[in-house]
């Protein structure tokens, strides 16, 4: 299964809410002023720990990801990138290469060896899931680094994917960014 | 000094359960979500003494807020901002702060003693607003019931 990645805003700071709040004290909205005050959390599901890797090198944001310690690989669980997915010569090298290390892993596990050692012989293509919660400023940083054109496809998506979600759900902090 | 609730996450308590049951389950997140709803507090409080219990305080990050602070005065909130790098201010007036963090960082103020003063105000300020009974309780105690 070959899937995409999927992000999904799971909640956001109330934009009109901080706005409220400095009309009371009589401080004129500026939309960059409240970059650091604006949160947003996502779920990211289905991308690879190669890209994980990457994104949680960014160090202002919390992160809680799936751990392998406690939960299963799947067969299905590798992200195929597509450079590889597009070469069937290589895809075959690739699937054979994945499904020796599954079967290394399922075995490891049915001889008593625990998820936590077993997954020492799984690959940086495997699946993963996380939750992340991460404010404006950062994540300005993030998709400045992360979505330009040396960056790797796969983040690319992810941090594009961001990007798109917390423009659309605050849009009044972006356009004025953006522009600015 | 004075806190007022600007925002907060909604539902902090099952936001931090979520955080907690993201890291042992291979569920989508929508499943999760429905589990803790069906569930209830009672099973977010569990979450959260076990999370707590282990010192895995990084599940606490992502109860986010924002308050205005009065009676703040602007040394002190220097010498906070140099101790507490993940507290964000925006000046309103004199004394008078919007405030943002996260519960992790407010639990590290409040052990701390130096700044007391201001995490005992927001604490006291969810108390008052009911914004998260079950962690105020497992995390503060007793202490953090003001009026």
């Amino acid at each position: 299964m070959r899937e995409a990645v999927r992000v999904k805003l799971l909640h956001h700071t109330d934009v009109g809410a901080l706005k409220g709040a400095l009309e009371r004290e009589g401080v004129p909205f500026d939309p960059k002023a409240l970059l650091d005050h604006v949160v947003y959390m996502f779920e990211i599901e289905d991308c690879s720990r190669v890209t994980t890797h990457q994104l949680v090198r960014h160090r202002v944001a919390s992160y809680d990801q799936e751990s392998q310690r406690f939960s299963s690989a799947s067969r299905e669980g590798f992200v195929s990138p597509p450079s590889i997915a597009s070469n069937q010569a290589a895809l075959k090298v690739y699937d054979d290469a994945l499904k020796v290390v599954y079967e290394a892993f399922e075995k490891m596990t049915s001889l008593g060896v625990p998820k936590e050692d077993a997954r020492y012989v799984l690959p940086n293509a495997i699946k993963t899931k996380l939750v992340m919660t991460v404010n404006a400023r950062s994540l300005m940083h993030i998709v400045w680094q992360r979505t330009a054109l040396q960056a790797q496809w796969e983040i690319r998506q992810v941090v594009g994917e961001m990007f798109r979600l917390a423009k659309e759900a605050t849009p009044e902090l972006w356009t004025a960014v953006v522009e600015g | 000094m004075k806190a007022t609730l600007v925002w907060s996450v909604p539902k902090p308590e099952k936001v931090i359960a979520v955080a907690m049951r993201r890291c042992y389950s291979t569920k989508p997140i929508e499943e999760i979500e429905a589990e803790l709803e069906q569930k209830g507090p009672e099973y977010w409080k569990y979450l959260m003494t076990r999370a707590l219990q282990d010192k895995s305080l990084d599940v606490i990050e992502h109860f986010v807020f924002s308050v205005v602070v009065d009676g703040m005065p602007e040394s002190e909130a220097g010498r906070l901002a140099l101790g507490f790098p993940y507290v964000k201010f925006l000046r309103l007036g004199e004394g008078r702060w919007l405030v943002s963090m996260n519960a992790r960082t407010l639990v590290e103020i409040w052990r701390g003693q130096a700044f007391r003063g201001l995490a005992e105000a927001v604490v006291a300020e969810f108390d008052r607003r009911d914004v998260c009974p079950i962690f105020n309780s497992l995390v503060f105690g007793e202490r953090g019931r003001a009026g």
